[in-house]
This record gives structure tokens, C-alpha cells and sequence, in this order.
């Protein structure tokens, strides 16, 4: 059968041998490729830009950028691909293990980069901000970043203002109450009476997931403590840790049945819906309310969350939207270029203006632009506007807990450790012993620290 | 016959072979190399990678790290977490699995009378295996939901329950839940699977066994179950393997949660590999997973190096 393989071969080809044909194969495959690596040579240049923060109106202030940007670089075409808030660290470890790391990257908390940086995966970010202008900058709006003293491992794109507390003005009034509450006994007590005819009180999440652990950290500091000292010691062995805890569990009862699986999308709906006559969120509610239930926009409003009393200060979530470009980007020069366009006034005021109050500028010439002020929802919620950006320029995450504290770099291994939602969980859902959720907590986060 | 007449006169005549049998073996070489090369790259070489990898306390998104020898198997062996996960994803295979099978040969017992609209309901049927899994998952979690969601409300307005159940967010219901989606999401492989070979079953089997008096019953257990059964036990093993090794659905519908309540293997790889970025203990909780599945390969193997043993008898 074989010999009858290379007979028809040689007689087929016209006495050409098996190896010439193989050869001539091979060649012309070659050739045939050539005109594409050629092509490949002569295309633009391209930039890779993720982002978790992809509604469609930021897209479409995204496309602005990257058309302009275009523009005004001939030749560099930019790819915008989208990650997720939960799926970046997937996501971001692949890419940078496989060394196809996007050129920029925006948008991801504060304690990503700095992990990062801290693993000597990002470029240095000092020539971007060079670019922008430092002067431009609120006071103090890249010191997160300087991990290493006198380095920035990235900048800030924008603040948010996570955990502000939303009301319903029509059923505070429904409800007899007068002012909104300050306190965990005065939120108790406003839910209790909101609650009921298929509302709820509140849409706090009781998931094993991001939203439950950064909403525990803020409850933590609103009892007046904290999950690290400022020399990143486990601190949660406290009143204030185990008060933040009881805090939670007595809101079990004012959120609706499936919070145990909710995330920042399900809590926002929850609230923008008419379904929990309060929410924490940030200034994303806005633009939502006004688009999917324009009926309650007349009455929603945002205030900073209660703490345990009035002598605690409010304590904000900002996950502080960060810019970040990767060691080993290529083109570093243009991905530098494409990094600092992104604070051009007229895309980033499109891109501001396309979630009004939830993320908010970081360059104070931003702010008072006219252009900036010139948009239907910010001039309709002006005074929650304003209440966010300060609570924003105020706030802090788990990587930086207070300006005593040092950054930490294993925030965001903290975070998606799921051990502080867990500790929720097992004390609000599973009933476990108060001192067991404290201590295997302290036990597991002390692991964290030195892994 | 030509390659035995080859083999054969080459073993007389020339022991170390002739110029034209080497260029035939090496031929043959290069005919097979693509094969090994791409069985090497897609198997042997992660396989390989991950037991390396494994002995290693490594940064994921460096992949550097230091030696630790078997540390990290040892750390697994020590850990609850691993051991709950272990049981996790038991429960999840055996229950999806059963209720796969169980409800694969009822429907495909159904599709194999004679009915109206057979072919249609036959495409219909296989819907749910064909439609992604983020698809699925999401129509699942708004039937779910608490606040908007169909079952709730059609069971409290039946007033079979006065508060919204959580399907997700607490114990049982969870993995209840997860179970029943994964054998909504699964069972039309086992309905093509064992209508293929009801269609094969000879018709006398079942005129002979209602000549003797056998019932619908009797006939199911008697004539078509045994019929099954070979076609079953290729099923049966073939989706424990991937029901075992399932991700995407568990991970989209609860993400393990409450607590760990459904945290399977591959969720837990996720978590560690992705994470805490710690690729060592991830690559050890795969490599284990890996030793758990060769038991059901072996078992595959096993069977069908029989089946072929008695077909060839």
C-alpha cells in the first residue's frame, strides 16, 4: 500500500519526488505568509486600554478619546477591552504571566497598583503625571500612589464616594422621620419604620464576595476601628471590630432575603428599583434613578453613612479609580502619550459626565470648568454632588485606612481572599460564636500578610 | 496484507532493514511527529508544569517563586477548606449526576414514542445544552431572584410561602439550587445518548416479553435497562468526569458561597491560583484533582478494554 502511496505520488506529479513536493509545500506557505508579515509591518501601532467601568455611555466616552488620541497620532490605533470588578485579578495575573499585559490600565482600587508596583510589574508613572501637569492635582490626590517615596506607581483617574447612604425623601416623610439618620441606632430605627408594603430597609450585601468585604471594612471604621494598624499589624481583635459585626447582623433583617448574593449590581438595583428605601452606593444611583425609575429622582439624595456615633467621624470607601501602565507594555512612549490624553478636558469631561457623581475629578482645573458644571444631573443634585466629592477627597480603602496608616500591598489579596466576607457570614448567617469569627479571622489575616 | 508482506520480508532478508524500510520508518516518524508534538504541548506539558509548579511557592502573575518541595501538599491535607471543597464538589457530582441520568432516560423514553411534534420537541429538548453557560446561569439567577424573580412569586402567590425564598445565599438552598440548574444544563446529553440506543433496541425483545405477560414496567426494567446499560456506563463516566471538573456554572451562580458551601475544586484552584495568587497551592489542589479523576479513567478504561475484550470474542 505504501509503495502504491508513492507511486501515485511520483506518477501523479509527474515523477516529482515526495520531498520536492513537501519542500514546495512548505514554500509556498512561506510565500504565502510573506505578504501578511509584511502587512504586519506596515500596520499602525497598537495600545491595548482595559477597564472594568465599561456602562455604555462610558464606552462612548472612551471611543471619543481613543478617536481623538487617533487623530491626532497618526498610524497608533487603541483597543479598548473590557475586564470586570470581580474578574480583574484573574484577568491581570494571566496577562501579566503571559507577558500580554495591556499598555493601560484604568479604573482598578488603589491596592491593585500598589500590589502590583510592589512586585515590580508597573512602570514608573511619574513622566504621565509630568504630562498632566502635578499642579492640576487636588492636594494630596497622588499620595496613595507613592508607594515607593519619591515614585508614583500610578494616579488616580477619578474618586469615588462608595458607600454613601441613599434615602428616599417621599417615605422618610411617609415614615415620620425628620432628618437623615446619623447614627447606626438612628439607620435601625429609619429602616424599621420604612420597611414594609414590599419595601425594604436597606440592600446591604451578605455575599462571599468583594462588595460584603468593603462594605464590612467601612462598618469597621464606623465603629471607630480599624483591620490593620497603621504599621499593618491585624487590629480586628477589638470592640470596634466585633461592634461592626453586630452592627451588620442587626441589619440582616431590614434587607431583602437574597442580599446573601448580593453584589454592588444587585444592591444598586435594589435601590434605584424601589425595592430598599435606602442604599449604599456611589454617585452611579443618579444617573440610573433618572434613567430607569425617573418616578423617585425627585426624592433620592446622598449623605455620608452613619458611623456607631456622632463622635466617630464618617469613614468613606474611595477605591480610588487608578491609571496604571504595566512594566512591559510595548511603546512605552505612546502608551505614556495614551495615559496622559485620557485627562484631556473634553474627553474626560465626557467621561466624567458619563456616570455623573460616581466617579469625580481628580484634577482640580476639572472641577470648576464650566464644561465640567454643564451637565443636567450634576446641576439638578448639586448639593449631593458636592457631599460626595468631599466625602471622596476625604475617604480611604483598605490599602491606605487612614493617612497614618502605611499602604498595603496585600489589600487586594485580602480582598479576594473573601475572609472578611466570610467573617460576616459565619457571624450573621451561620451563627458561629463571636470569638471564633474574631480570632480565625485575626488568624487568617496574619497568614495574608506573610504569604 | 501489503504492510505483512513488508514487515515480513524485511525480517527474513534484512535484519537491521533496507534503505527504503528506514526511509519508510522515518517517514513514519514524520507522519506521527505532528500528533506526539501537539499530545505533548496539550497534555504532557501542562501536566508536567502543573506537578512543577506545584512544589513552588509561586506569585502568579510573575510565576517566580521559591522551592517548597511538598509543603504545599501538605498544607492542603491540613486544610478544612480543601477537604470541604472535596465533599462540595462529591455532592455536586453524584446528586447533578443522578438527577442527569434519572431525568436523560425519562425524557428520552418520552421522545421515543410516537407523539405530535416529536422532531420538534427532540430539537427543543437539547436547548439547554447548546445555550452558553453565562446565558443560562443568568436566566437562572432573575428566576432566582428575590425581589423579581418568577418562583418566588409564583410561590407566594400561591401561598405556599409568605417571604421570598433564598435560592442562593443560604444552606441548602444553595446547592440545591446549583444541582438542579447543572442537571437542567446537562440532561440532553444524556437523552441523545440513550435515545441513540433505544432506537437500536430490536423490537422482538418487547413482543417477546409481552407475550410472557411483562408489564410497561417489567418491559423498562427487564428489556430496555439491560439494554442501557453499556450505553449508560460510558454516560455515567464520561460526565462524572465533567460534572467533577465543572467551573463556569458554580462559579457564575454563587461563586462557592455561602461561606464555602459550594465551593468546588476548580473554584478553590480559582481562588488560589487568581485570587491570592499563590499558583504552587493552586497547581497542588489540581494535581490532586487530577489523582481523583484518573480513578474514574481508570474505571473508563477498565470498561471499555472489556467491552472491546468481549465485542472481539
Amino acid at each position: 500500500m505504501t509503495n502504491k502511496i508513492s507511486n501515485t505520488l511520483s506518477s501523479g506529479l509527474g515523477g516529482v519526488s515526495r520531498r520536492t513536493v513537501l519542500t514546495g509545500i512548505g514554500a509556498a506557505g512561506f510565500a504565502a505568509a510573506m505578504p501578511g508579515i509584511r502587512r504586519a509591518h506596515a500596520q499602525e501601532t497598537t495600545l491595548r486600554w482595559w477597564s472594568p467601568q465599561t456602562a455604555p455611555a462610558q464606552r462612548e466616552a472612551y471611543d471619543y478619546q481613543i478617536r481623538t488620541f487617533e487623530e491626532a497620532n497618526p498610524g497608533v490605533k487603541v483597543l479598548f477591552e473590557s475586564t470586570s470588578d470581580e474578574g480583574y485579578p484573574a484577568q491581570m495575573a494571566a496577562a501579566f504571566a503571559s507577558g500580554q499585559a495591556p499598555n493601560v490600565v484604568t479604573h482598578l482600587p488603589s491596592f491593585a497598583v500598589s500590589n502590583y508596583w510592589q512586585n515590580g510589574l508597573l512602570e514608573p508613572f511619574d513622566d504621565v503625571i509630568a504630562m498632566i501637569g502635578p499642579e492640576k492635582y487636588y492636594e494630596g490626590a497622588n499620595k496613595i500612589y507613592e508607594i515607593t517615596p519619591g515614585q508614583h506607581a500610578g494616579t488616580g483617574i477619578g474618586n469615588s464616594a462608595a458607600n454613601m447612604l441613599w434615602v428616599r425623601t417621599d417615605l422618610m416623610e411617609k415614615a415620620g422621620i425628620d432628618a437623615v439618620p446619623r447614627t447606626w441606632d438612628q439607620l435601625r430605627d429609619a429602616a424599621s419604620k420604612m420597611q414594609g408594603g414590599g419595601i425594604y430597609g436597606a440592600p446591604l450585601p451578605y455575599a462571599r464576595n468583594s462588595m460584603t468585604s468593603l462594605v464590612f471594612v467601612c462598618f469597621v471604621h464606623g465603629a471607630g476601628g480599624m483591620i490593620f494598624s497603621p504599621d499593618l499589624e491585624v487590629a480586628v481583635d477589638s470592640a470596634e471590630f466585633r461592634n461592626a459585626l453586630e452592627f451588620y447582623k442587626s441589619m440582616r433583617e431590614f434587607c431583602p432575603p437574597g442580599a446573601t448574593a448580593y453584589s454592588w449590581g444587585e444592591s444598586l438595583t435594589a435601590f434605584v428599583s424601589g425595592a430598599t428605601a435606602t442604599g449604599l452606593y456611589t454617585g452611579r444611583v443618579l444617573a440610573n434613578v433618572n434613567a430607569q425609575n425617573p418616578g423617585i429622582a425627585e426624592f433620592v439624595s446622598a449623605h455620608e453613612y452613619p458611623t456607631v456615633s456622632e463622635d466617630v467621624p464618617h469613614w468613606t470607601f474611595n477605591d480610588f479609580p487608578s491609571v496604571m501602565i504595566p512594566k512591559d507594555a510595548p511603546n512605552m512612549e505612546l502608551t505614556k502619550k495614551l495615559a496622559a490624553h485620557l485627562f484631556e478636558p473634553d474627553g474626560y469631561i465626557r467621561q466624567l459626565h458619563a456616570a455623573p457623581g460616581h466617579v469625580l475629578p481628580v484634577l482640580k482645573t476639572i472641577s470648576s470648568m464650566e464644561a465640567y458644571q454643564d451637565n443636567e444631573i450634576i446641576r439638578k443634585y448639586s448639593d449631593d454632588v458636592d457631599r460626595m466629592a468631599a466625602a471622596a477627597a476625604a475617604g480611604h480603602n483598605l490599602g491606605w485606612e487612614s493617612t497614618a496608616h502605611q499602604p498595603n500591598t496585600k489589600a487586594g489579596q485580602i480582598i479576594a481572599s473573601h475572609v472578611l466576607a466570610e467573617a460576616v457570614q459565619r457571624y450573621v448567617m451561620n451563627g458561629d460564636a463571636m470569638d471564633a469569627v474574631v480570632s480565625d479571622t485575626a488568624m487568617r489575616l496574619e497568614e495574608l500578610m506573610k504569604g | 496484507m501489503t504492510a505483512t508482506t513488508i514487515t515480513g520480508s524485511a525480517a527474513a532478508g534484512a535484519p537491521r532493514g533496507s534503505a527504503l524500510d528506514r526511509r519508510y520508518a522515518m517517514l513514519g516518524l514524520v507522519l506521527i511527529a505532528p500528533s506526539v508534538m501537539i499530545f505533548c504541548m496539550v497534555i504532557v506539558y501542562p501536566l508536567v508544569s502543573a506537578i512543577y509548579l506545584s512544589l513552588f511557592s509561586i506569585y502568579t502573575p510573575t510565576l517566580q517563586g521559591d522551592f517548597v518541595g511538598l509543603d504545599n501538599y501538605a498544607t492542603l491535607m491540613a486544610s478544612g477548606e480543601f477537604w470541604r471543597s472535596l465533599l462540595n464538589t462529591v455532592i455536586w457530582t453524584v446528586c447533578t449526576l443522578t438527577l442527569q441520568i434519572v431525568f436523560g432516560i425519562a425524557v428520552a423514553l418520552v421522545l421515543h414514542q410516537n407523539m405530535a411534534f416529536r422532531a420538534l420537541a427532540r430539537s427543543l429538548i437539547l436547548f439547554p445544552y447548546f445555550v452558553s453557560t453565562v446565558v443560562a446561569v443568568l436566566v437562572w439567577r432573575w428566576l432566582f431572584n428575590d425581589l423579581y424573580g418568577i418562583l418566588n412569586h409564583m410561590m407566594m402567590w400561591a401561598g405556599l410561602v409568605d417571604m421570598p425564598l433564598d435560592y442562593l445565599g443560604s444552606m441548602p438552598n444553595a446547592m440545591i439550587s446549583v444541582v438542579i440548574v447543572g442537571a437542567w444544563k446537562y440532561f440532553p446529553f444524556v437523552v441523545i445518548a440513550v435515545l441513540a440506543r433505544l432506537q437500536t433496541i430490536p423490537e422482538p425483545l418487547y413482543e417477546a416479553a409481552k407475550i410472557d405477560g411483562a408489564g410497561p414496567i417489567a418491559r423498562f426494567f427487564d428489556v430496555t435497562l439491560p439494554q442501557l446499560r453499556d450505553v449508560l456506563v460510558v454516560i455515567i463516566l464520561l460526565r462524572a468526569i465533567w460534572d467533577f471538573k465543572e467551573f463556569d456554572l458554580i462559579f457564575l451562580l454563587t461563586g462557592g458561597g455561602p461561606l464555602i458551601s459550594t465551593q468546588t475544586l476548580p473554584l478553590m484552584v480559582y481562588k488560589d491560583a487568581f485570587g491570592l495568587n499563590d499558583m504552587g497551592r493552586a497547581s497542588a489542589v489540581a494535581v490532586t484533582m487530577m489523582l481523583v479523576m484518573l480513578v474514574f479513567m481508570i474505571a473508563y478504561l477498565r470498561l471499555t478494554g472489556r467491552e472491546e475484550k468481549e465485542a472481539a470474542q
